[in-house]
């Protein structure tokens, strides 16, 4: 319990450094609640019929206490939305943001969300969590330690259902072990430290867990629990048992597991009618969720969700400028949507708010070092060539042309503001300089030319090569021209190549690509620690070093290759991150990343990616003026949608 | 006549099973396939699917498979349980797609159709009886109109017209109080007052092209002299009209009935994308998209079927209007 109290303190410790309050109230309005909890209007009606017991016997014994953003709330209404397609990933983002524990609202740290308090052991290989006694699944089932242990022993286990345990499951080679310690405690143990485990629980892949874990639900559709499961696969029309149960459990990267209403979920809202092709999908309050405000009333304060079904983005903008949209970001955070929604702010009745992308930078140009044309591998290693390169871009032109003037020059790495931010590395070869990009590349050696002007490389050839774009950035197509004309003046010839994204994917798992543009992630601190792949060869979408980050992922692989001495530096630092368990640690560790990053400028950024924006009606509150905006940190959940409220 | 039949009936079955083939390889021939472009699709948001999980994936599907495998497990299931397939993307079976939306393909098609000619036939008519008349020169000025606009810019347009203007609610079939409601006579009030949109949107190019080619034949008709004969006989005007030229004059119109569903159909993807509608069209270019084999082959395959069912019924019909044909 020590260790326990000291995984708080730390949490605490970071919470207030980042102003948040969130979890300090948690703890001081505990103790000040009275037994007398209230609950929506709505749901006093089955109470009195019934149906429902008292709201105290459904929430757990220390239900989480949610301090709203501006004030406490008022009950009722429909919180409208849109989504495009068939994947999109809002609900999971909107709904099912529920974690064993997840970020605070600021980014900072991580707090208890199912779970009530963590503890992690002095080297990173025990983790505890205990559960909230007392809390139940939204049909009123209570859920406990064996609810984990299912989805433990029978999906992630289950070779069938997982064909492999996801790498953040994984220490090594090694999977997680989950253990029951009693009823409301479970233990994750790994053979070697992990120091990362609870920002994997906290991001988007931590919605596995609870998704698996309705044992008494997902019990019929399992093979070793249903011997009769055969007949259930036929009435559904599923092809295998597995298949049923997957579209039951999903996993973060498919929108699988919304397309069950019956599911029960640990969330504020539940589904009623599910996203399967209908053209919208609804979700109606959870009457169990284990959340109160701090006067007591429970959560969520909005009684419905709405997703309208669109076809494309044009329409969800057609919609939020009609005032369509309660409160919304996704689909509308590109900048000029911006520009159209702040246009309509009167006629649509809204407001805006800020959503800062996570990504470091709004186009990178990663020239294939382990390209496997030997001449053009030979020019892409060349340190000089590519600070030549990078001095001939005009990012001013690009900043004005493309970003409406929004942005900066800026290479690849993390934000401004975040504690990974270094001006230096930021900045450098940023500055446009068509005489000092001359001088860069004539010191890279590639003096001689042609007659068209253009450098000749190692070959006694033109140095040419194509860049992969994905066809749907159109913003990267016209950045790519003009550097395409940029570099052209320094006698380079570069040809943009537009091509579909999954062919551009497909590239890059082959290592076929001779460069590739790419929207930079990695812009926040932990977003820079789970997700590092501009910033050392980490794996095939490391588009400037494909072979060497396959390596890394596994050194076996047919298009696996050793890499230098400095980036296989790198990667040792980051498997040292991997094991440490102190947040401070892994940030010294990032940073020292990021120092061979700056030295070794693999990677050519062009501006930082501007803010964008989201709306939010008037009569709509509680919705912070700012937040990140990532998969990563599963925008807005952290900002607790459960306190949003309308009037 | 039997044995024309049969002989139609056979090269229609053998026309499918090419059409299955083909469209099959095609869908196949972009290179990737599901999975890069869910994949690509994370790796945009930042995230990203490892190897072992991505190998792992690509079994379950069976897209380690060559096509001509996957192909053939696709047909067999189709023909011998009348099993299209798994969606990957949906998680669900393709038939369940499938139907569901069909059936809103069909009722906006129908109604397009009849509208189409309930406008273009009769205004066909006048403009050629009246010909070079002022009201002739104006509707063919507007059918010019509609045929030049291209449809995806007119529900555009009035989108932002009846968003702007009129506050109606724009995209889908139905107000959001009936979308998830039971059927019943308000719902189909509802559906009335969506569909006309649509409906208006699609006729406009199909009924200005109409009133064209019904014009042009019935012209030609008109100065053949059993039609000079007719009104020889005393005829009247109307009932000469109606029983002879306009009879012989939709003769086309009947030899391409097998077309209009196709062409309807196609026309109605992108107008049903843009006013979000939960038609076909829209859910096989997301399949189309994200690789989304069975669902997007299960698609392309009913529509050919159709067309190619739709022709046969125009040649039988032809061969029962015209002897000659089954002589040929």
């Amino acid at each position: 319990m020590l260790t326990s109290q000291r995984a708080l303190g730390r949490a605490i410790l970071y919470l207030s450094i980042g102003c948040g309050v969130l979890g300090i109230s948690e703890l001081t309005t505990r103790a000040a609640l009275a037994a007398d909890y209230k609950e929506a209007p709505g749901l006093a009606k089955e109470v009195a019929g019934g149906k429902l017991p008292p709201v105290a016997q459904r929430l757990p014994d220390n239900p989480l206490v949610v301090k709203p953003v501006n004030s406490i709330g008022s009950y009722g209404g429909t919180w409208r939305q849109a989504l495009v397609g068939a994947s999109d990933g809002l609900l999971e983002r909107t709904i099912g943001y529920t974690r064993l524990v997840r970020w605070d609202p600021q980014w900072t740290g991580v707090v208890p969300d199912v779970a009530e308090s963590y503890s992690v052991n002095g080297d990173g290989t025990v983790y505890t969590f205990k559960l909230r006694k007392g809390i139940k699944w939204s049909d009123g089932t209570p859920f406990t330690a064996d609810d984990i242990l299912f989805w433990y022993n029978d999906i992630l286990m289950n070779k069938e259902i997982t064909p492999a345990v996801p790498r953040w499951l994984r220490s090594g080679n090694d999977p997680v072990v989950v253990s029951k310690v009693d009823d409301s405690t479970i233990q994750f143990s790994f053979k070697t430290p992990n120091g990362m485990l609870l920002y994997y629980l906290a991001s988007n892949l931590g919605s596995d867990i609870l998704a698996g874990s309705p044992a008494h639900y997902l019990k019929k559709f399992h093979k070793a629990h249903n011997p009769d499961v055969d007949q259930l696969v036929k009435a559904a029309g599923s092809p295998s048992w597995v298949a049923l149960i997957q579209a039951k459990v999903g996993n973060w990267q498919s929108p699988d597991r919304w397309r069950d209403a019956s599911r029960p979920v640990l969330d504020p809202w539940k589904l009623t009618v599910p996203y399967t092709g209908t053209t919208q999908v609804v979700a109606e309050r959870n009457p169990y969720y284990f959340k109160v405000d701090p006067e007591g009333n429970q959560l969520p304060y909005i009684d419905r969700v709405t997703y309208d079904v669109m076809g494309d983005v044009q329409s969800v903008i057609l919609k939020a400028t009609n005032g369509g949209l309660d409160m919304q970001a996704q689909r509308l955070n590109s900048l000029e949507t911006g520009m159209v929604l702040a246009a309509h702010r009167e006629q649509g009745g809204y407001k805006l708010f800020k959503v800062q992308p996570a990504w470091s930078n709004g186009m990178l140009i990663c020239l294939n070092q382990t390209v496997k044309n030997p001449v053009l591998r030979q020019v892409f290693q060349n340190k000089d060539f590519r600070i030549g390169l990078s001095l001939a871009i005009n990012r001013d032109e690009i900043n004005d042309i493309l970003y409406a003037g929004q942005s900066r020059p800026y290479q690849a790495v993390p934000r401004p503001g975040t504690a990974l931010y270094d001006e230096k590395l930021a900045t450098q070869y940023t500055k446009f300089d068509v005489k000092a990009a001359n001088e860069a590349i004539d010191r890279s050696g590639f003096t001689k030319r042609d007659d068209q002007g253009y450098r000749i490389g190692p070959d006694g050839k033109r140095i040419a090569f194509s860049i992969d774009v994905q066809t749907a950035r159109k913003d990267h197509i016209d950045a790519l021209e003009l550097i395409r004309k940029y570099w052209k003046a320094v006698g380079v010839d570069m040809q943009p190549k537009p091509i579909e994204s999954s062919f551009a994917v497909a590239r890059m798992l082959a290592n076929d690509q001779e460069g590739l543009v790419w929207i930079g992630g990695g812009g926040y601190d932990f977003l820079g620690l789970l997700d590092p792949k501009w910033y050392f060869p980490y794996e095939n979408q490391s588009a400037f070093g494909s072979a060497w980050g396959i390596y890394y992922q596994n050194p076996k692989d047919p298009n696996a290759e050793e890499p230098p001495a400095w980036a296989k530096k790198q990667q040792d630092l980051y498997t040292e991150l991997l094991k440490t368990v102190s947040d401070e640690g892994k940030l010294a560790l990032m940073r020292q990343i990021l120092a061979i990053t700056g030295e070794e400028f693999p990677v050519i950024g062009t501006d930082m990616d501007p803010d964008n924006y989201g709306v939010v009606k008037t009569n709509f509150h509680n919705v912070p003026e700012i937040m990140p905006d990532t998969a990563f940190y599963v925008t807005p959940g952290p900002t607790n949608p459960e306190q949003y409220f309308m009037k | 006549m039997w044995r024309f039949i049969a002989q139609r009936v056979v090269y229609t079955a053998l026309t499918l099973a090419a059409v299955s083939v083909v469209s099959f390889l095609i869908i196949q021939l972009p290179p990737g396939d599901f999975l890069t472009s869910l994949a690509g699709k994370m790796a945009e948001q930042g995230g990203d699917l490892d190897s072992a999980s991505l190998a792992g994936l690509k079994a379950r599907y069976g897209l380690d498979q060559p096509w001509y495998i996957q192909y053939w497990r696709w047909i067999t299931g189709i023909l011998l349980h009348g099993d299209f397939g798994q969606s990957f993307e949906w998680n669900k079976p393709v038939s369940e797609l499938l139907w569901d939306r069909m059936g809103m393909t069909l009722l906006l098609s129908l109604v397009t159709l009849i509208v189409t000619w309930m406008l273009a036939l009769p205004i066909g008519i006048y403009s050629a009886v009246r010909r070079y008349s002022v009201l002739d020169y104006v509707v063919t000025f507007l059918g010019f109109i509609g045929l030049a606009i291209p449809s995806f810019l007119l529900s555009l347009a009035l989108m932002y017209i009846l968003s702007r203007y009129a506050g109606m609610s724009v995209g889908g079939l139905f107000s959001a109080a009936y979308v998830n409601a039971p059927w019943s006579w308000a719902k189909l009030v509802d559906l009335a007052a969506h569909l006309w949109l649509p409906v208006l949107i699609l006729s406009t190019s199909g009924t200005a092209a109409l009133i064209r080619v019904m014009r042009a034949n019935l012209i030609d008709e008109l100065h053949k002299p059993y039609v000079q004969t007719a009104r020889a006989n005393g005829l009247g005007e109307m009932e000469l009209l109606f029983k002879y030229p306009v009879r012989v004059a939709l003769n086309p119109f009947v030899s391409t009935i097998g077309w209009v569903l196709p062409h309807l159909f196609s026309g109605a993807v992108i107008v049903s994308v843009v006013l979000s509608l939960p038609t076909a069209g829209p859910l096989l270019l997301s399949a189309l998209l994200a690789q989304d084999m069975y669902l997007a082959g299960s698609f392309i395959l009913i529509l050919s079927a159709l067309t190619v069912i739709g022709t046969l019924l125009s040649d039988l019909l032809l061969a029962w209007l015209d002897p000659r044909v089954r002589y040929q």
